[in-house]
């Protein structure tokens, strides 16, 4: 146990001594600004559109909709009265870009709700959605008044409604929005994702440089071979531990000084509507921690024995293709499980353990999952780890020691056999 | 201290050690012996547990359990010398120390001490790839004494050194046996095996050949061995020399000659024939055999070529 423990110092103490580790626990809490900071530039940089109003119609109705849009943020309207030759000469200033496009009202509008835009951008959802609002806004006014209402009355009962989403959870409403749910499955799936393969590399090119250097003749004459696997696994594992605590500090105190960061890019108002930090609930740091630690050691067991087979660090990383392979299949199947969280497919990817580390926390980050499949998830997870430790540890066990051509499958199976 | 009883260990299609025996008193310096490819190497993993023999048994310190079980009373060179590259000196062969069971501040403590020793005081906090070659070696042969072994299994371990640094660990090695430490060591390098060893072992493709106390291996493998330097005129030497009731071997330089003689010649009549037969001699010297020319005659030349390397999905010899 004396010397588990002192494979698991050295494996920590030397990566944490590593430019590599800082530099890394650094680009985490960049990568969290960024997150913060490019949305807000982003929407800074959609800017203003400025259009015209052609007004062809013959009451208050042109003016109204100029009025409307101008309450709004997104367009500097301007009037322009209808007549020969004005839609061409507009044309040609939207050519010139001295005019994002413009909109033709005629009294057509109030009575069919048929209007034109044309523009040089017309497939920006936020510019069309505002269109159509501030045009059925007045036109329903318009027509309310027709029929002799009051237009205090209209003006009150005009009512813009912004729909807020609230995801239930258990039974208690989380305050997560739509989107902040979706933020959080696919972040956690892509560190989950980035994280395990790392880590594992990590552990792989242990194994090979202590092959490749054959100090494992020392060590393997000291400890049992199960044991130098495991130390370094945990070791590993410890690593990335720190590794997340440093981010998730590094990401907390960024948060704290999100106004300044932010007001330092100039969007400090816009700040608290672009970027809300999801809600992370202890429940979900759990889930996303365990399956993290569940994939690490499973994942790592067999980047070990990946290692092990191979006599240098390029074998290793051309060997290692079939293991990155089946960590990609949850990876690359993250849409879906965001999208469609419940279905058979997300179900069963989330309880076969090589792809439940990743599949299962973006489930649970995207919806509700019963109590039953996250257990049943687990107890597979970790069926699977001692399933695959046991068969990466005779690997290992045989594969240090080798020299010369790596094994092909009938001689990995004659060596778990072995055992 | 050490028993190996009929080990046997075959790879692919290649008997890489063959129901070879041999015992280690304790307190000695024991050398395995052997031309490239005799299956030294392999003898010793069985030894260090490294890997398993397919037959026979090895038995340490005269108790049960394996070379791993006893690791911490034992101190091993690997032939292929490795370390963590990246890794401090100082916190390197501590962490081999642990590995061997020692406390670690015991261990710091003893580290600090032979690396001053061997002269890498200066060099404790460094990077291991910052050092040379032989200061790498010196760093590995300080890791495997760390832990106070009573027995120590070195394979080849004055391969690659230089003159000076051989020095340094010869005179650790011997320094060791006088603490009473048992030490076995590998090497094809007759004269280093001539001064150090009391005991010794030569295999060759995986067989003992023979082995035990280094002057009764002389007496009893060769008969006298004699050597004549001419001053000048050899007169009849080489009539006298082919003389088969008399001389065994002989390898004739001309002006000196280095002959073997036959059982119940005696030296002083063939010397008494010499100078009748108008030989001026510079020197006639009736020595032992060396222990290179014990080796040579007993390994033979067609050992020079090793059998079939193993397969290459095997473990090396």
């Amino acid at each position: 146990m004396r010397k588990i423990w002192a494979v698991i110092r050295r494996e920590f103490v030397e990566r944490i001594r590593s430019k590599w580790f800082w530099i890394s626990a650094l680009l985490g809490p960049v990568f969290f600004g960024a997150m913060i900071v490019v949305p807000v530039l982003f929407a800074g940089a959609g800017g203003t559109r400025r259009i015209a109003v052609v007004d062809g119609t013959t009451g208050a109705f042109g003016a109204r909709v100029v009025a409307g849009l101008r309450g709004g943020k997104i367009f500097r309207a301007t009037r322009v009265p209808a007549g020969v030759g004005v839609v061409d000469s507009l044309t040609q200033l939207v050519g010139a870009k001295q005019l994002d496009g413009f909109l033709i009202v005629t009294d057509a509008v109030v009575e069919t709700g048929t209007a034109e835009y044309r523009a040089s951008n017309v497939s920006s959802f936020r510019d069309v959605a505002e269109l159509q609002d501030v045009l059925a806004r007045v036109a329903v006014a318009a027509r309310l008044e027709r029929q002799g209402v009051d237009p205090a009355v209209v003006g009150r009962a005009q009512l813009r409604i912004s729909l807020d989403t609230k995801k239930i959870s258990g039974s208690r409403t989380t305050g997560e929005s739509a989107a902040q749910s979706f933020a959080l499955a696919y972040v956690m799936g892509v560190v989950l994702f980035l994280v395990i393969t790392i880590y594992g590399v990590n552990v792989m090119s242990s194994v090979v440089e202590e092959k490749t250097t054959r100090i494992v003749e020392v060590l393997v004459s000291s400890l049992r071979p199960f044991q130098l696997m495991i130390g370094k696994v945990l070791g590993v594992g410890a690593v990335s531990i720190f590794q997340f605590v440093l981010w998730g500090l590094g990401a907390k105190l960024l948060l704290s000084q999100r106004q300044a960061l932010l007001a330092g890019v100039g969007g400090a108002e816009e700040a608290r509507q672009v970027f809300q930090m999801p809600h992370l609930s202890a429940a979900t740091l759990g889930v996303f921690l365990g399956y993290f630690l569940g994939g690490f050691f499973l994942y790592s067991a067999m980047y070990a024995a990946v290692g092990a087979m191979s006599s240098n660090e390029q074998e290793a990383r051309q060997a290692q293709q079939p293991v990155m392979f089946l960590l990609m299949i949850a990876y690359v199947s993250m849409f879906g499980l965001t999208n469609n969280p419940e279905s058979t497919y997300a179900v069963t990817l989330s309880l076969i353990p090589f792809t439940a580390p990743i599949a299962m926390p973006v489930r649970w980050a995207a919806s509700t999952v019963p109590a039953a499949e996250l257990v049943g998830s687990l107890g597979l997870l970790v069926a699977g780890i001692v399933a695959v430790t046991w068969v990466a540890a005779r690997i290992y066990r045989v594969g240090i020691l080798m020299t010369g051509k790596r094994p092909n499958v009938r001689e990995l199976v004659r060596w778990v056999r072995a055992g | 201290m050490l028993a190996l009883d009929r080990v046997t260990k075959r790879f692919a299609g290649h008997t890489a050690v063959d129901g070879l025996s041999l015992s280690v008193p304790r307190g000695v310096i024991y050398g395995l012996l052997g031309p490239n490819g005799a299956g030294k190497t392999t003898t010793i993993r069985m030894i260090m547990d490294i890997i398993e023999p397919d037959e026979g048994s090895v038995r340490l310190f005269g108790e049960p359990g394996t070379g791993r079980d006893h690791s911490a009373r034992i101190g091993y060179l690997p032939e292929e010398r490795g370390l963590y590259r990246r890794m401090r000196v100082l916190d390197l062969v501590v962490f081999l120390a642990e590995m061997k069971g020692v406390e670690r501040r015991r261990a710091r403590a003893r580290a600090a001490l032979w690396l001053e020793r061997l002269g890498l005081e200066a060099w404790r906090l460094r990077r291991v790839d910052e050092l040379s070659k032989g200061m790498q070696q010196k760093v590995q042969f300080v890791s495997t004494i760390l832990h106070e072994p009573e027995l120590l299994v070195l394979d080849e371990p004055f391969a690659g050194l230089d003159p000076v640094n051989t020095q340094v660990l010869k005179d650790a090695v011997v320094e060791l046996r006088r603490d009473g430490v048992t030490i076995l060591f590998s090497t094809h390098i007759m004269e280093q095996a001539e001064k150090l060893c009391d005991q010794l072992c030569i295999i060759a493709r995986g067989r003992k050949l023979v082995d035990g106390a280094l002057a009764d291996i002389k007496r009893t493998q060769t008969g006298h061995h004699l050597v004549i330097g001419f001053d000048g005129a050899p007169g009849a030497a080489a009539q006298l020399f082919a003389d088969e009731r008399v001389v065994k071997k002989v390898d004739d330089y001309g002006q000196y000659a280095e002959l073997e003689l036959a059982p119940g010649a005696d030296a002083q009549r063939l010397l008494a024939a010499l100078v009748n037969s108008g030989a001026r001699l510079a020197r006639f010297e009736l020595s032992e055999p060396s222990l290179n020319k014990i080796f040579l005659d007993l390994v033979g030349p067609e050992a020079a070529t090793p059998a079939a390397r193993p397969h290459p999905g095997g473990a090396r010899a």
